[in-house]
This record gives C-alpha cells, sequence and structure tokens, in this order.
C-alpha cells in the first residue's frame, strides 16, 4: 500500500453529540490528521465544506434537527464546491445500508457503524485512501472527460489482476454505458456473471438493455434481481425508468409504490410518485405522495417549489370527489401554499400562483370571502408575469374561478387565453387541460385517435379496452366530456361483466368530477344523467348482494 | 415511519405488533448504549486506571457494555431478515480486509483480556459475500471468543472444496457437548437446551442466505481444535 499523508489532510467531523465529535476529533489527531474541523448540525457542515476543500467527511446519519447525514451528502454531491469530490463516510449506529436505502447516486464511499475504535478507523481510512490514490488516473481522465484514457487505464488494472479489479470492472461497465459502447458493455457484465451472479452485473444488464431499446429483457434481468434481493432500490429506480420510457403509467405508478413503501424518506421517490399519481388521476396515491414529498423536502435539496403547488392542486382535486378524506389535507395544504414564500423567497411567478392555489384551498375550507379577496390579490399580480411562469398562474387562475363557482367568467377568461396563444402550439397545449374542447393540434389529433381505437374496442365488446383508451387519453384532457363520459360508460359495461371495487371507486370518482365541470346546457348533459343512473344501480346491486 | 392518509374507516383499535415495539425500543437502547461506549472510552482516557482492580474494572464495563451492543445489533439484523428488510447485497472482496477489521475493532477488549491474535489468511484471497453482514458475524464470535479463551486466537482463512472458509479458533475448555451436536452440520438449530444462544443463530441464518449455484453456507462448531480449544468454522459457497 501506499504511505498515507495524513498529516497535510483536512477532515471534518460532523455529528450532534458533543462527546462523539470530540472523541473522532482525538482518533483523527492519533492517525496524524493535522486538522480537523467540526460542525454540529448539518447546515454547519454545508457551510464548511463549501468554503473549503476537506479530504475527508465523517458524518453522523442521525444530526437530531435539520439534516440528515445523507442529505449532506446528496447536498455535496449535487452542488458544485470544493468538498464535492471529498471522501464521505457515513457514520450510524446499525447497519446502516437497510436504514438509508439511498437512491441511485448518492452512496457515500464508506458506511461506519458505532461504536468506533482508533484502529479501525486507520485501517479503514489507510485502506479508502489507498484504493482512491489508485484509482486517481482514472478518476482524473473522468473528471477531464477523456473517456479513452479512462477505459484504457481500467482495462490495464483488471488485466494486471490488480488489487482494485472488481471497482475498475464497474467503473468500465459505467463508462461503456455512458459512451454508448453497448456491445462492451454487455461483454464485460457477462464475463463477470459468468463467474457470479453479481448484482450489479445483474444491474448493468438491464441498463444496457434499456439503452439497446430492449425494455422486455431490461425488465427480466430487474426481476432476477428483485428475487434474490427484494430491497434493491437500484432495481425499482430502474423498472420505473423503462416504464417511464414505455408510457406505462400505471405501471409507473404501481413500482414507484412499492418502491416508497420501501424507503418513504426518499424525496425523489416521493416527488416521481406524486406527478406520475396526478397524471393517473389517481388522486389519493397522489395526495398522499406528494404530501409525504413535501414533508421529507424539509430540509432536502431536492425540494422545489413545483411539487408544493403540486401538493396543493391535489389537495383541491380530491376535495372535489372526497370532501371527509380531504379535510385534513386541505388544511396542510394551507399551511403549505402560505409557507412557500418564506420558503423559496420571494420570487413573483411562485407568489401569484401559490395564491391562486390559496384562494381555492380557502373554498375548500369553507372561506368564501377571504379566498375571494385572495383570488383579487392574485389577479392583481398577474400582470407582471411573462412566459412560462404566466402560463401556470393563468391556468391556475382559471381552476380558481371554477373552485370559486364562477363560470362563466372561467370560461371567458379561458377564451381570452385560447385567443392569447393562438399561435403557440404549446402554450395550448398545455391550456388543453382546461378545456371541454383541445385547441391544440396535437390533442386534437389524440382525440380523433383515442375515440377510433376506444369506439372500435367497445363495439368489439371489449370493454376494458375501450376503458383503458379513454382513461389513458383523459391523463392530458382531464376536461374533456365526450371522452369522460366515453370512459364511464365503457368502464360501467366492464363493471357490469366483473365486477371489481377497485375500478368501481375510480369510476365512481370520475363520474363526480365531472358532475363539477359539467353544466345542464351541455349538450351531452343528458347522456350524463343516464350514466350517472346507471352507475348508481350497478352500485345499489353490487353492495345489497354483498350484504346478503 | 410511513405515514398514510386515513382509510376513514376510523375508530378501530390500535394494532400493537410486538416484535414491532421491541425492534423500535431496541434501536433506542442501541442509540444509549453507543453514548455509553463513548463515553466509557472517554473516561478511561481522562481517567486511566491507577492500578489493576481499576483496570479490571474498567474492562469488565467495556466487555459488558461491548456484548450488550452486539446482541442488538443482532436481534435488530434477526428482526430485519424476519421482516425481509435487511438490505443484503453480495460482492466481491478481500478476505483479509474484513477480517483484519474486526480484529481492529475489537483492540481494546483484546489488550484488556492480554489475548493474543494471529491471522492466517493470504493477502489477494478474494470472496463473495455481503461485507457488512459476514463483518457483524465475525465481530460477534471474536467477542464470545475472547470471553473463553485463555492466552491466543486464531483466524484462519482459505478455500477448502469449492467453498471460502474462515475459522476461528481458540485455546478455551471448547464448546459444550449441545452446542456441537445444534450446530453441526446435520443437526437443526432446536434450542431445546434453554440457551438462545442469539449469536449462533444469527451466523447460521446470515450464513444460509449466502447462495450460490445451488449450494448455501453452513457453519460447523468443533473441539480440539488446533489450540486445544474450540473450533467454530464459516463455509461460504
Amino acid at each position: 500500500m501506499s504511505v498515507v499523508e495524513y498529516h497535510k489532510m483536512h477532515a471534518l467531523v460532523v455529528d450532534d453529540f458533543e462527546n462523539f465529535r470530540s472523541t473522532l476529533y482525538k482518533m483523527l489527531g492519533d492517525i496524524g490528521i493535522g486538522n480537523v474541523d467540526s460542525a454540529s448540525t448539518g447546515e454547519e457542515a454545508l457551510r464548511y465544506a463549501k468554503a473549503r476543500a476537506y479530504d475527508l467527511i465523517l458524518c453522523d446519519h442521525n444530526l437530531g434537527k435539520g439534516k440528515t447525514g445523507q442529505q449532506v451528502l446528496e447536498e455535496l454531491r449535487t452542488e458544485k464546491s470544493p468538498s464535492s469530490d471529498s471522501l464521505f463516510i457515513l457514520v450510524t449506529a446499525e447497519n446502516s445500508k437497510s436504514i438509508i436505502m439511498a437512491a441511485y447516486d448518492y452512496e457515500p464511499d464508506a458506511y461506519l457503524t458505532k461504536p468506533i475504535t482508533t484502529k479501525a478507523l486507520e485501517q479503514r481510512l489507510a485502506r479508502l485512501f489507498d484504493q482512491r490514490d489508485v484509482l486517481k488516473p482514472i478518476a482524473q481522465a473522468q473528471a477531464n472527460e477523456n473517456w479513452g484514457e479512462a477505459t484504457r487505464l481500467c482495462r490495464a488494472q483488471i488485466a494486471e489482476g490488480a488489487r482494485y479489479v472488481n471497482q475498475c470492472q464497474k467503473i468500465l461497465g459505467q463508462l461503456y454505458l455512458n459512451t454508448n459502447q453497448l456491445a462492451e458493455a454487455e461483454q464485460l457484465f457477462r464475463s463477470v456473471l459468468d463467474s457470479r451472479e453479481l448484482e450489479w452485473a445483474q444491474l448493468g444488464m438491464a441498463r444496457t438493455k434499456i439503452l439497446q431499446g430492449d425494455y422486455l429483457n431490461a425488465l427480466q434481468w430487474l426481476e432476477a434481481v428483485l428475487q434474490n434481493n427484494p430491497l434493491c432500490m437500484k432495481a425499482y429506480d430502474l423498472q420505473a425508468e423503462v416504464y417511464r420510457a414505455q408510457g406505462a403509467t400505471q405501471a409507473l405508478q404501481d413500482v414507484l409504490v412499492q418502491a416508497t413503501d420501501l424507503s418513504p424518506l426518499s424525496i425523489l421517490r416521493q416527488q416521481a410518485l406524486g406527478e406520475v399519481a396526478q397524471q393517473n388521476n389517481d388522486l389519493v396515491v397522489a395526495v398522499g405522495a406528494l404530501r409525504r414529498a413535501v414533508k421529507v423536502g424539509e430540509h432536502s435539496v431536492f425540494d422545489k417549489p413545483e411539487v408544493h403547488s403540486q401538493f396543493a392542486q391535489s389537495a383541491v382535486d380530491l376535495f372535489a370527489v372526497d370532501k371527509e378524506l380531504a379535510k385534513p389535507i386541505v388544511r396542510e395544504a394551507l399551511k403549505t401554499v402560505t409557507e412557500m414564500e418564506q420558503k423559496f423567497g420571494k420570487k413573483s411567478d411562485q407568489k401569484t400562483n401559490a395564491l391562486f392555489l390559496e384562494s381555492q384551498l380557502l373554498v375548500c375550507s369553507g372561506d368564501e370571502k377571504k379566498a375571494q379577496e385572495v383570488f383579487d390579490r392574485a389577479q392583481a399580480s398577474l400582470g407582471d408575469l411573462r412566459g412560462e411562469a404566466g402560463l401556470t398562474a393563468e391556468i391556475e387562475m382559471i381552476r380558481a374561478l371554477r373552485t370559486l363557482g364562477q363560470l362563466d367568467e372561467a370560461e371567458k377568461q379561458l377564451q381570452l387565453l385560447s385567443a392569447k396563444y393562438a399561435d403557440q402550439q404549446a402554450a395550448l397545449e398545455r391550456l388543453d387541460v382546461l378545456q371541454d374542447e383541445p385547441q391544440s393540434e396535437k390533442n386534437k389529433q389524440l382525440v380523433a385517435e383515442i375515440n377510433k381505437k376506444g369506439i372500435a374496442a367497445y363495439n368489439a365488446k371489449n370493454y376494458s379496452a375501450a376503458a383503458e383508451a379513454f382513461g389513458a387519453a383523459l391523463q392530458s384532457l382531464p376536461n374533456h366530456i365526450g371522452l369522460r363520459l366515453n370512459y364511464i360508460q365503457a368502464a360501467s359495461d366492464d363493471l357490469k361483466q366483473n365486477f371489481n371495487q377497485k375500478l368501481s371507486d375510480r369510476v365512481l370518482g370520475s363520474m363526480t368530477k365531472t358532475g363539477k365541470i359539467i353544466s345542464p346546457q351541455h349538450p351531452q348533459y343528458r347522456r350524463y344523467r343516464q350514466l350517472q343512473e346507471n352507475l348508481n344501480s350497478l352500485q345499489k346491486d353490487k353492495t345489497s348482494g354483498v350484504k346478503l | 415511519m410511513t405515514e398514510r392518509l386515513s382509510d376513514n374507516t376510523g375508530g378501530s383499535k390500535t394494532h400493537m405488533d410486538f416484535s414491532f415495539v421491541l425492534a423500535h425500543s431496541v434501536h433506542d437502547m442501541k442509540n444509549s448504549l453507543g453514548m455509553l461506549l463513548t463515553t466509557l472510552a472517554d473516561m478511561m482516557d481522562k481517567y486511566p486506571p491507577q492500578d489493576d482492580i481499576q483496570a479490571k474494572f474498567f474492562s469488565t464495563l467495556e466487555y459488558e457494555a461491548a456484548r450488550i451492543n452486539s446482541e442488538l445489533v443482532q436481534l435488530l439484523a434477526l428482526y430485519r431478515m424476519d421482516e425481509q428488510k435487511l438490505v443484503f447485497e453480495i460482492d466481491e472482496h478481500h478476505v483479509l480486509d474484513i477480517i483484519e477489521e474486526q480484529v481492529a475493532r475489537n483492540d481494546t477488549l483484546f489488550k484488556a483480556r492480554q489475548l493474543s491474535i494471529e491471522v492466517d489468511c493470504p493477502a489477494d484471497l478474494t470472496w463473495y459475500f455481503d461485507n457488512e453482514m459476514l463483518g457483524g458475524v465475525l465481530n460477534n464470535i471474536l467477542v464470545n471468543c475472547a470471553r473463553y479463551s485463555h492466552k491466543r486466537l486464531l483466524v484462519t482463512a482459505g478455500i477448502d472444496n469449492g467453498f471460502m472458509r474462515i475459522a476461528i479458533a481458540d485455546d478455551g475448555e471448547g464448546y459444550p457437548e449441545f452446542m456441537l451436536h445444534d450446530f453441526s452440520r446435520s443437526g437443526n438449530v432446536s434450542f431445546s437446551s434453554g440457551s438462545t444462544k442469539l449469536g449462533l443463530l444469527f451466523a447460521q441464518k446470515a450464513m444460509e442466505m449466502h447462495r450460490a449455484r445451488g449450494r448455501e453456507g453452513y457453519m460447523i462448531l468443533a473441539n480440539q481444535g488446533p489450540l486445544g480449544g474450540g473450533q467454530l468454522s464459516l463455509y461460504l459457497p
């Protein structure tokens, strides 16, 4: 092993217990590290780490109030700072991997379990620094984006049968994937798997297959990994990647539900789940995930205002279909939106949007008067907004008008917006979520295609396929009455054939939502009433059947 | 913990899952014990023992605290295993690294008990296992051996019939008959003797989780080992 030059090193110790800080301080001193700083909170640690480069950061995971050790690591690795590449050791009280279940790119260089002794620490550090030293040329080449050189160096180490062959194989696999040398990647992973079924190589195969566009095979590899290790979060993340690429939003939601059950503190997975569930019109799941995303986001570098707005939106949407269930959520969402300005700073585009959301939540909590006041304030500041932020706030304004019950005004404003953005397809597409009939070319075409496909399936008495088609289109056009009624009709016929509670609940929710947006003057109003009666009698049959 | 939306049923009685409660409480105990151990180390550092009697007190305090600690760690690990919530990832590691790491971890304990420990393992030997789990198993065995051996411990590692074998031998009185029976190759763990032997149960389970090509890991207890006392062998496929 190479000689580690400890006396030149700078270390940072982070723990909320003074006692433990001083113990580590002393241990590092005994090992020979001359410069040791210490911090008692994650926030303080980040201030230090952003101010100067540390060779080593020893950070406890549980830091009491504020950020956790994992969140400190995430912030360090995502934001460029002098210590972005510091050797980071996460200290925990028990089997650490099981507690943390980190997301993909945010694993520490090593875990260390308390209690720690000087000798064990010294040994561990010697190995980590030796490894870092040996692999430094490779890291350097990667930092310079000199992929060819990095690849050559890795191969040389592997051919030599050097001590860090395993690490070099992993880096090499990553390099092949990054540079799209998929045949080489596959060969490498397969040769590793020939001698042993190792998880990282199986995951490597899955990633190779994803890049080759062979999703079926990728999913098979991931299935194999999860069979062995149902806690492999990387496998869930890759499954999600596949489903996202396939546009399979229900499968995506299901896999994210599984993943967030296992790692409830992972903010990125909660955010992703909230987003896709909202898209799937699965309000209960969406609200739950977004609420948790807001909560675990409190100290996270991945927190963002959009998630807070989404949470508020989903609370309003849930209120429309289930007031009882939504009540406590609405209270919480109200708190969330009113705190947004304080949390994310006084950027006015967020502010206007937040006010429109607040106004809707006030309606939900029965304070119409205050809701109108807040709405007026929001509308007054709308004029200052331009571009994307302007459009986002304008869309929220229409929603607010509808929630306030001012349907005519909402319609008038929506028409004004359609005219304003008449020559901007992207903006029209976004406005289509509010429209009864889509205005953008893309969505007009979508409706035409889906109706053709869905009606064909319906006529062939394949009701579930028909319902699925209409349901998918509702994701981008939730206010399209025609699609909505088609969906309800197909799903009701499907329910008549084989009843299941989950689908039934979903259809009932869709029915309630339709009731909110359809006016008695609508040409399809009679059809709506007819379908509503059908569905009610279907429900009655079922419930009385169960009671008998 | 995971929060959920209320499912609107209301009024249902809080369900108490005892193993869950226990696991939480163990977790808290473990944190307190961590503090206790650190404080103890600090105290020994600031007020070194004045005579042999004090030194002996300190060593007993440290040994018993360390034992509770490793017992709690295993209890939690067994709970997670049972709930299928223990992250388990087999990768290729250097065998000498993990042995040296666990020996270093118990450095103070060996010193206090005046035990000499010898490691015989090729530097370039690599094998496939979950590092954290095998580390926990070895730690527990070492702590246990420190209690029952007189002067010496010997850890050897090598390849044996397609398995990687790590053997820990001591110069104590050997394992009692019922344990030899419970942890023989053929016998199932019965715990009929009334002694829980949590550490051995954990070790056994940890070995069984290591599987490859239809074979799984196991362990064997034997007496009249190379140092005259007991010998515990771990076999990993």
